[in-house]
């Protein structure tokens, strides 16, 4: 009995030594030999760092207002995914998922679920190779892309993978990796706001994108503490570009109060302290331009 | 030696299984909590919260949470609060240090879940969260992208 007893606990300790957080097993827990991690200290402190963090690009907005104002999907804002095993390096990995995690939540808004498949095949081959792979459930958002049986799933899934692999990656000191993920997103979802706004004159996309100052200035932020790495400084060296044109866009702000108004039957907040874009068409030509130019720079093999 | 086993098995038990014994949520509880926030929403993240009970003439404790919110989204914040906990939970939105929104008015006893937030400012908020009376609690709130 007391063999017995033992024997099935071992069996018990083998399963279950090979547990992972939460979906596959690939990309298990282990330690990354990653060459690219430094000891180097944040110049700001974590807390602030963590603040800024925080869904800075949400892919599903950008994407939700393009086609909120009836502009209709396009291929042709997307980035391409043949190159997706020359992506060899973390840093090129990193980057990547961000941008892939970008036209997946364009394509989910757009409920594209026939092209869904090759993005999530791209991201699940990146996220193995940074070894965050454990957070994305390749299986399971591949079945419901492919019966669609259930888009709001899909949707959480999707959403819900890319912020539990941006959070393993700053728990585990690789924060640069997911600074540069985060750049990725923000990058592409720049690019496809921009390229609908060139192709179609509308406030609410010149607001969107002039509001996306305050956005890259908190993104250069967080790339600071990574400055040290060549690849980071790349980036930055790129997206300070971006900023000296964004640096002429004005916005000021409005004092108000907030007020409670019910609607369908539920309360909404209207926030009365209003920010005020003021960006002219000169400003946007030349960010259209510049955010072109840098987006395809970073996505070449 | 067996005596020794009834003490390991234990030990080695808890050490093996951190997250289940810790986590407070069924799974797919959080998910669910996210489809349920409406047809016309969609799943940005959630703030999933455990708070132990305040201790006397302690201040209740407190889970703060930042995001950053666009300029002409609305956005829904709301909270799913499992049977078993014994705290309600309350969520508050703040920008700074400036209350926007509490998701339960403790002088009229009136709470408000889900409620939808127009923002009219792109930067960065917080979202609070903690249970009534101090109690100690387990709950997720979920923030959604509301389409228009």
């Amino acid at each position: 009995m007391f063999r017995q007893t033992v024997i099935i606990f071992l069996t018990a300790l083998f399963l279950f030594s090979c547990h992972t957080r939460k979906g596959k097993e690939s990309g298990a827990e282990f330690e990354v030999p990653d060459s690219v991690i430094t000891a180097e200290g944040l110049t700001i402190s974590s807390e602030a760092l963590e603040e800024i963090v925080q869904n800075v690009s949400s892919p599903i907005e950008m994407a939700a207002l393009i086609k909120e104002i009836g502009v209709p999907f396009s291929t042709n804002y997307l980035a391409t995914t043949d190159y997706v095993d020359k992506y060899n390096t973390s840093f090129k990995m990193a980057y990547n998922l961000g941008v892939f995690g970008a036209d997946l939540g364009y394509l989910n808004i757009y409920d594209k679920s026939n092209q869904v498949v090759d993005y999530l095949t791209a991201i699940n081959k990146l996220s193995d190779g940074i070894k965050v792979g454990q957070f994305f459930d390749f299986e399971t958002l591949k079945r419901l892309a492919t019966s669609r049986e259930s888009i709001d799933s899909l949707m959480y899934i999707s959403v819900n993978s890319f912020n539990n692999m941006d959070s393993y990656l700053r728990e585990n000191n690789r924060g640069h990796l997911s600074a540069l993920m985060i750049t990725g997103t923000w990058v592409e979802g720049m690019y496809l706001v921009t390229q609908v706004a060139n192709e179609k004159n509308s406030p609410e996309l010149s607001d969107r994108i002039g509001e996306q100052k305050v956005n890259l200035n908190n993104l250069l932020l967080i790339l600071d503490n990574y400055k040290g790495h060549e690849q980071v400084s790349e980036i930055i060296e790129s997206l300070n570009e971006l900023k000296e044109l964004f640096d002429n866009v004005e916005i000021t702000y409005e004092i108000g109060e907030p007020e409670t108004v019910e609607q369908g039957g539920m309360i909404m907040i209207v926030q009365n302290e209003k920010s005020v874009i003021n960006i002219s068409e000169d400003q946007l030509n030349k960010i259209i331009s510049k955010t072109k130019q840098i987006r395809n720079k970073l996505i070449l093999v | 030696m067996k005596r020794i086993i009834f003490i390991i098995f234990p030990v080695l038990f808890t050490a093996l299984f951190p997250i289940q014994l810790m986590s407070q949520f069924a799974p797919g509880f959080v998910e669910q909590c996210a489809t349920n926030s409406g047809k016309d929403a969609t799943y940005l993240k959630d703030f999933q919260v455990v708070l132990n009970a305040a201790l006397p003439d302690q201040v209740p404790p407190i889970a703060r949470f930042p995001l950053v919110l666009s300029k002409n989204n609305i956005y829904r914040f709301s909270i799913c609060t499992p049977g078993d906990s014994p705290g309600k939970a309350v969520l508050q939105l703040f920008d700074s240090n400036k209350l926007i929104f509490s998701s339960y008015n403790k002088d009229t006893g009136e709470e408000y879940n889900p409620f939808n937030f127009l923002c009219q400012k792109t930067g960065i908020y917080h979202v609070f969260i903690s249970f009534r009376e101090g109690k100690e609690g387990h709950t997720v709130g979920i923030l959604s992208y509301v389409n228009k």
